[in-house]
């Protein structure tokens, strides 16, 4: 059911002004814009770069993965004039650690590793965000580039038409509040929340 | 000679409906006055547009919002759809005193801040109209709850408000629609309270959303964003529900893009008789003329109007012969309150955003004289959830299996969340800023509003008390809090032209009238003598209801 057919049957006798059908093409064709968009800042390695780490945080399963989210369209548009400059500088600069990390590993960039190089350094680094995490936030120190990139690629992936639609089940229109349903129920939609 | 209506309303939101509604329901030709621009359904609403259609997916354009709104952004809802229902701070200034600072957050649009409000609905009861003669604070209330009961009524049938009945005697029970369902924390916790306090109840949020249709309006369909409007016409705002009313008598003229600049006064009738205005595309100064003047502008901007209005005869500003008018400006203080995880069922979760949430009445101070070291008290919203997605970035691991591990849902959380009692102090006042103007050229407010030690110890004994109930729940990694919010933060700003008994210390009669000038009614947030502990705004529709009927009542018996 698309959504103007939902709400005029969930208005049953009440009036409802229907939804102009311009409001529904003006947000497709954003949409359609941002999927198309060249990148700003992310040069076309360190695109390739965000792309292979957000996959590997975030792989196709039975669903799209964080590559055909496009999490990296959305990390370019934080670049381009979300973050302060100095945050910016600070997301680039991690990039470019991950290689310096993988040359000392294994001896190339991060992009040219086998998936078992890629996947070896990935757990070394998210072993670190996690015992970064872990300690007292006084005295933990900056936030290292791996941990913003995690949460970067589930930011982007579940905010993603793919991510939000097809992995989280997220609904426009419930309809209705199931307030008790089990998690493995039949039709149990998750909440859409972070 | 320009056109003579019966009535002026000076805005168009939470109040002005309900005034624009029942003058001209009783036949009088009434203009609207509205600051900002018309807002459209089909075309401003934004609830059902999804994230991934908003270039920032939702965490706002920093550079457009700390240019235009570094102080509406304050609030929650101010948020990549809905900022546009909030003011340009550049064009709508205001001052503060040094070291006191105050947020003062506003929509200027038909509708007002109805479009964007918490939609939260509870009664006050004459523990509330009591309390300033109780303790000393301010001045005594000129009613009690049985002047407001059967107007309690008339406006929560015509809204339709969702909750349970109680029957407690601090939170009368209203014309209720069936209410929302607790999710299976929420229910764990209130069972657990139930068990182990006499003197709190945990009970599903009252409030001003649909759970049925009701007066040709839709049942909600749980999308879960009010503040972005709402198609369906499932939340009150006076867009969806007392404006068009308003407008199928054809008798109302509601005229956007007029900011009220001040009132026209008539020394010799005294009487005011009309409003003057700045339109605010052309600038131009235009004035409109009535019988009768309603003032639902907001409790900042009414008393900045009466103040902006003084004449060579009222040099402290209209109807302030008092010497009230913006002093005792009160807000709810929140923000005390505890958060922690609760050992609710692993296996089940819910479906759907519902747009409410829990509430524990106020359960301190309730019985004669103060039992607790602080006066008055509070209650508390919150609610239950699990945690979804976002916690993958804590969390060890990527890859498949860290997919498929984010499908279930995390742990389940509680939240208690208070509000708390503002007292009513001559000290918290607003005055004009003569060194300052807005876009429209009208001198702005300068605040000088801070809470005082009551407040705090409201909020300290409000963090106590709910990791009390949690920990009577079986919470765990229970966290204690006290957000260390600024006046004004609430949005339930209030008081700035209280009623009262006796016109030397009051500008308002018991029936939201001036005392000095007859055809002058105030009948937004101003008017309040206190602030009780609950959500105010049930509270200004009733009020503003019934000083209307009383309106047209006086205009009949031609007494204005």
């Amino acid at each position: 059911m698309d959504r103007r057919t939902a709400l005029r049957a969930l208005a049953g006798a009440a009036a409802v002004p229907l939804l102009t059908p311009d409001l529904h093409a003006l947000g497709r064709s954003v949409h359609a814009a941002a999927l198309h968009r060249a990148k700003q800042v992310l040069d076309p390695h360190q695109d390739a770069t965000v792309t292979a780490i957000s996959d590997l945080i975030i792989p196709a399963t039975d669903t799209p993965g964080a590559k055909a989210a496009k999490v990296c369209d959305f990390v370019d548009v934080l670049l381009t004039d979300w973050y302060e400059p100095k945050e910016r500088d600070a997301l680039l600069a991690g990039i470019a650690d991950v290689d310096a990390r993988a040359h000392t590993a294994f001896g190339k960039d991060f992009v040219d590793g086998t998936p078992a190089q890629q996947t070896a350094l990935l757990t070394l680094l998210d072993e670190e965000s996690v015992s970064w995490h872990d300690m007292p936030k006084a005295s933990r120190g900056a936030e290292p580039f791996y941990h913003k990139m995690k949460w970067l690629t589930l930011y982007g992936y579940y905010t993603s038409e793919i991510g939000a639609e097809q992995e989280d089940h997220f609904e426009i229109i419930p309809g209705a509040y199931r307030a008790c349903i089990p998690v493995h129920g039949p039709a149990a939609p998750t909440p859409g929340g972070m | 000679m320009s056109k003579v209506y019966d009535a002026i309303v000076v805005g168009s939101g939470m109040t002005g409906g309900w005034a624009a509604k029942e003058l001209t329901e009783h036949g009088l030709d009434t203009l609207v006055l509205e600051a900002g621009r018309m807002i459209t359904p089909e075309h401003d609403y934004v609830e059902h547009v999804p994230v991934w259609e908003k270039r920032y997916r939702g965490l706002n354009d920093p550079k457009t919002i700390n240019a235009n709104q570094p102080v509406q952004k304050e609030c929650y809802a101010c948020d990549e759809w809905s900022s546009k229902f909030f003011v340009n701070d550049i064009e709508n200034p205001y001052t503060t005193e040094e070291g006191k600072p105050f947020l003062w957050l506003r929509g200027r649009q038909v509708g007002g801040r109805s479009i964007m409000w918490g939609r939260q609905v509870y009664r006050w009861s004459d523990l509330d109209f009591e309390a300033n003669a109780r303790d000393g604070y301010g001045v005594d209330w000129p009613i009690r709850y049985a002047d407001i009961a059967p107007w309690y009524d008339y406006v929560e049938t015509f809204i339709g408000i969702s909750g349970e009945a109680l029957g407690l005697p601090q939170l009368p029970d209203g014309k209720f629609l069936k209410p929302m369902d607790m999710n299976c924390g929420e229910t764990m916790v209130k069972e657990a309270i139930a068990k182990q306090f006499k003197d709190r109840v945990m009970t599903i949020g009252r409030c001003a959303v649909l759970t049925e249709n009701h007066n040709g309006r839709a049942a909600c369909h749980y999308c879960g964003y009010c503040e972005r409007g709402c198609i369906t016409r499932s939340y009150f705002n006076s867009i969806n529900a007392t404006l068009p009313a308003a407008q199928a008598t054809g008798k109302m003229t509601l005229r956007p893009f007029s900011v009220a600049h001040s009132l026209i006064y008539d020394k010799k009738r005294n009487r005011v008789t009309g409003v003057r205005v700045i339109d605010a595309e052309t600038k131009h100064a235009i004035e409109f003329r009535a019988k009768l003047v309603f003032l639902c502008a907001s409790t900042l901007e009414s008393a900045r109007l009466l103040l902006n209005s003084a004449t060579p005869d009222h040099p402290n500003g209209l109807a302030n012969a008092s010497g009230e008018v913006g002093h005792n400006i009160m807000d709810h203080i929140m923000g005390g309150g505890a958060s922690g995880k609760i050992d609710a069922p692993e296996d089940k979760t819910s479906s759907g955003r519902r747009p409410n949430g829990i509430y524990v009445p106020r359960f301190r101070n309730i019985t004669d004289g103060p039992t607790s070291q602080f006066l008055r008290g509070f209650g508390y919203q919150g609610g239950a959830w699990r945690d979804g997605w976002g916690r993958g970035a804590d969390l060890p691991g990527f890859g498949a299996a860290f997919k498929t591990s984010l499908r279930d849902p995390g742990p389940w959380r509680m939240d208690f969340y208070g509000f708390g009692e503002c007292l009513p102090r001559h000290e918290n006042y607003v005055e004009i800023d003569k060194t300052k103007n807005d876009a429209w050229g009208i001198p702005v407010l300068k605040m000088h509003v801070t809470y005082g030690d009551n407040e705090w110890a409201l909020m300290k004994d409000a963090s106590m008390a709910a990791s009390e109930m949690l920990a009577a729940a079986g919470a765990h990694d229970i966290e204690p809090y006290i957000d260390h919010n600024p006046p004004g933060k609430a949005i339930h700003e209030m008081g700035s032209a209280r009623m009262g008994k006796d016109p030397k210390t009051s500008v308002l009669n018991a029936h939201n009238q001036a005392w000095e000038i007859p055809n002058l009614f105030i009948t937004d947030g101003s008017c309040m003598a206190s602030t009780a502990c609950v959500n105010p705004s049930i509270t200004y529709m009733a009020l503003t209801a019934r000083a209307a009927n009383y309106a047209v009542d006086l205009l009949k018996r031609r007494e204005l």
